[in-house]
């Protein structure tokens, strides 16, 4: 028995005329026999798609619909005939001006008949969202990630023993709305405002067309077998172009102003790593600590991508108890791409740079402003008043010293970034990540220190002849 | 379907009929367990993780467990349920089959089936807002500041608006206690007592940093502060986290006399922690610079020859090390302008040419000088100092 709380009321009007009296009214209300949300996360939209066993009589049939007190759009609601598909036709739709959220359906019937219909529409306030719990061993090698989506309710309506199933990615609407009111995706900002709600409606609708599975639940099928203990429910993961459909196992009965939390997946002990890193654009000007693993088989992941959502993080202190760590946005990671966790500072491991010396040479002059120039201490070179400091390389000796007080070795990666034209040296057998940025790299055992040492030669000014990093092994300073 | 209920806030008691987690049920029965440990974990610099072990009672099936925090600040996002492992005796499978949400109410529903009727050691853990804490730090140096006598506390702050009757503390520092938190209540324990602490007392001459005592008379400031090494025993086992230190000295009379009180930053093993004391007073340094003297290159490339020179009285009865620090960009912009570039210079043959190579770098110098004492008949010798620089390549 399903029992709606709010008013989502399909209503059989017993009368002979096609509108309805105005005064005295009688009417059979058709229960809801099943229920199936699509919810995406990137839009503030569901899809819901619910059917309900209607008797006909021969001729026109008034049927009513209304939704007091919730988000359905009106202009999205449809009407389908499901079982018989034949000889039932809607003749026509009125949304009457003295009864807001409702609307009126003339059915033609050519015999007296029972039928299942199913009425969609789209609703406001109905939304799901990704989050995780990672809690890494004691030890810090393998990592138990478990995966959540929480379907929270805020349409107004109670949807009990709904089937529910939630769009992974961003539903590129826009692109649809475009195609659908043939226009350049750039105008699509210039339609009016109805006219890009019904066509957002409908490029949903479209979008989620082919996906949706013939509906074959049955009402009041969650009832607990006690005899065998009850597992949690497996939420089946499928493609679809270009996004991913979660389908949470049976039914699930989500009231409104609720929302439920329900295991995505769970994998334990899934193996990573862990690495310090320098990368002043991505983590800020600061050693970060990050987990590392990825979305693939190795890691015991890959079988479906990661939504985004929040991340906890914790490790396993190894008496039963946890520290906590970090808490994380994790962004949409597709299948076999990485995983970084970011867990922050480490303040057990010190990172500090020091400039250790700065010297110049090869300097050129302008002399008198004009398209002479001459080195400083070149042959012949005499003491020339009217000249300026046109070029010149400029020596800046570095020292990165990294202390590690952490019980565990470490592992540090340090990427940075120069713009001109450079000379990075060093014994520290770096490479180059890109054009401008110098990556090296360096192992710190527990208790232990590390001092890299390295020079930056910049080309200046007139000296300037590229714009890129070049690596030199060789001693640091001079 | 058995429901247990884990009450977060003390004293409330509303309980028959209070969650629509099934609006028909009515007629309810929970159980209360109760908290059988809790810990709580102040390893993280800002925040504090509460993990709360009870014993629930589950039948066969399906049971409903509520976890209500009304009036606490627990971030929801953060609550974790395990289940511990069974003793091997009484083997009873546990899954945690989803989480509901009430509306409008700080509490949560964990759908929990179980293999068999039985009681299951659970975690709760969770972040709570409100439980703070701070380290302060407690140094009473000997007669002649040599050693000194460190005491680490830790305060802890409850406002979380909720007691806890014993909890395990995680300090984070490689120390546990187990003790009760009221309400409202801050508790402090002595975490550490280093005895006979290596200590330096310093005076620092530092125009950059700690600026004039009178400019019009080039007196600088000659801040006086005690530095702690972290190494060596009896410290350098742990870092020592930041908070407030207050200054005491044996007093010769079985007392203590109050120096002072500063805030000491977090200091890594290997570091060292200074701790201010005030302004000395005995110690009186005038820098002026003695020469600035501009030598062409070629065009507009130039070489300085600057001199730094410091008078230094010793107005105390006892010897002392001078710190003084330069910065050469300082002099440099201060002279000449700043011209964005780093400085290139060299030492030259002042009195001042050997800086402590582990605290000097391109920029900042640092030099130990040593005082005298000033003699019992008669006045505070000076002493002159120089620091002869040439910045080389300036245009």
């Amino acid at each position: 028995m399903i029992l709606n709380r709010m008013a989502c009321f399909l209503c059989l009007l017993l009368l002979p005329l096609a509108l309805p009296a105005r005064n005295i009214d009688l009417a059979t209300v058709p229960e809801r026999r099943t229920v199936q949300l699509t919810i995406y996360n990137s839009e503030d939209l569901t899809l819901v798609r619910e059917s309900r066993v209607v008797t006909f009589k021969k001729g026109v049939n008034p049927l009513q619909f209304s939704w007091a007190n919730t988000l359905i759009d009106p202009t999205s609601v449809e009407l389908k005939f499901r079982a018989p598909n034949t000889g039932l036709e809607m003749l026509d739709t009125t949304f009457p001006h003295d009864k807001p959220q409702a609307l009126y359906w003339n059915v033609q019937s050519d015999a007296d008949r029972e039928a299942t219909i199913e009425i969609s529409y789209f609703t406001s306030g109905i939304s799901w969202a990704a989050d995780y719990l990672a809690i890494a061993d004691a030890d810090e090698k393998t990592l138990r990630l478990e995966n959540f989506v929480r379907v929270k309710n805020l349409s107004g309506e109670d949807y009990e023993n709904a089937q529910v199933r939630l769009v992974v990615g961003t539903i590129n609407l826009v692109e649809k709305i475009a195609e659908l009111a043939k226009l350049p995706v750039g105008r699509v900002d210039e339609l009016k405002r109805e006219e890009y709600k019904d066509l957002r409606q409908r490029a949903a609708r479209k979008m989620m067309a082919p996906a949706a599975p013939a509906m074959e639940m049955t009402a009041g099928a969650v009832a607990y077998d006690t005899a065998e203990m009850e597992a949690p429910k497996e939420i089946i993961k499928e493609g679809l172009s270009e996004y991913f459909i979660y389908t949470i196992e049976g039914t699930e009965t989500v009231q409104n102003g609720w929302a439920k939390r329900l295991r995505s997946f769970e994998v334990d002990a899934a193996p990573m790593t862990v690495e310090y890193r320098y990368r002043p654009r991505e983590y800020g000007d600061q050693l970060t600590r990050l987990y590392l693993l990825k979305n693939d088989a190795a890691s015991k992941l890959g079988g479906t991508p990661l939504p985004d959502g929040v991340m906890q993080i914790f490790r396993a202190n190894g008496s039963e108890g946890l520290s906590y760590l970090a808490t994380q946005h994790l962004k949409y990671v597709p299948i076999g791409d990485k995983i970084e966790l970011n867990l922050g500072v480490d303040r057990l491991v010190i990172f500090e740079q020091v400039k250790q010396k700065v010297y110049r040479d090869n300097l050129w002059l302008q002399i008198r402003g004009g398209n002479l120039y001459r080195k400083l201490g070149e042959d012949g070179f005499k003491l020339e008043l009217d000249s300026q400091v046109a070029g010149w390389d400029e020596y800046t000796v570095y020292r990165q010293k990294i202390r590690n007080y952490s019980p565990k070795p470490i592992h540090a990666q340090i990427r940075r970034e120069y713009a001109g034209d450079i000379v990075f040296r060093s014994r520290l057998n770096p490479t180059l990540h890109d054009f401008q940025t110098v990556q090296f790299e360096a192992d710190i055992p527990a208790g232990g220190k590390a001092e890299l040492d390295y020079e930056v030669i910049a080309r200046m000014g007139y000296n300037q002849k590229q714009n890129r990093v070049e690596l030199q092994n060789g001693d640091a300073g001079r | 379907m058995n429901r247990t209920r884990l009450l977060y806030p003390l004293g409330a008691l509303l309980l028959l009929g209070a969650v629509p987690l099934d609006a028909l049920a009515r007629i309810k029965l929970t159980t209360l367990p109760v908290r059988e440990q809790v810990q709580i974990h102040l390893d993280h610099p800002q925040i504090a993780l509460v993990e709360e072990e009870r014993i629930v009672p589950l039948v066969k099936g399906v049971n409903q467990v509520d976890f209500s925090w009304a009036n606490t600040r627990i971030d929801p996002d953060t609550l974790v349920l395990r289940i511990l492992p069974p003793p091997s005796e009484q083997p009873l499978d546990v899954k945690v089959l989803s989480v509901s949400y009430p509306p409008n109410e700080n509490a949560l529903v964990w759908s929990v089936a179980a293999s068999a009727s039985g009681a299951a050691r659970v975690r709760i853990s969770y972040v709570l807002g409100g439980l703070s804490k701070d380290f302060h730090y407690r140094a009473v140096a000997d007669r002649d500041e040599k050693t000194l006598e460190l005491a680490q506390y830790l305060r802890v702050n409850n406002h979380a608006n909720e007691a806890y009757d014993l909890a395990q503390f995680q300090t984070g520092i490689g120390v546990e206690f187990d003790k009760p938190l009221g309400l409202n209540e801050t508790r402090e324990v002595q975490l550490n007592r280093f005895a006979n602490a290596p200590v330096r007392k310093t005076y620092t001459a530092d125009p950059v940093k700690f600026g004039y005592l009178d400019r019009a008379r080039d007196q600088l400031n000659v801040p006086m502060h005690y530095v702690i090494k972290n190494a060596g025993h009896p410290l350098g086992k742990a870092a020592l986290p930041e908070g407030k230190a207050r200054i005491f000295q044996d007093d010769g009379q079985g007392g203590s006399a109050f120096l002072g009180e500063d805030r000491g930053p977090f200091t890594p093993p290997d570091d060292e922690l200074e701790l201010y004391l005030g302004l000395a007073r005995d110690i009186v340094v005038r820098r002026t610079i003695d020469r600035n003297e501009r030598q062409r290159i070629a065009g507009n490339l130039y070489r300085y020859d600057v001199t730094v020179k410091y008078e230094i009285e010793n107005f105390k009865d006892a010897p002392a090390t001078l710190n003084i620090v330069e910065s050469v960009r300082q002099i440099r912009d201060q002279l000449h302008g700043n011209n964005g570039r780093d400085p290139e210079w060299q030492l030259g043959d002042g009195t001042l040419h050997n800086p402590d190579p582990e605290k000097s770098d391109a920029d900042q110098l640092l030099f130990h000088v040593d005082l005298p004492a000033r003699p019992a008949d008669g006045p505070a010798p000076k002493l002159t100092q120089t620091l002869r620089l040439t910045l080389n390549n300036e245009w």
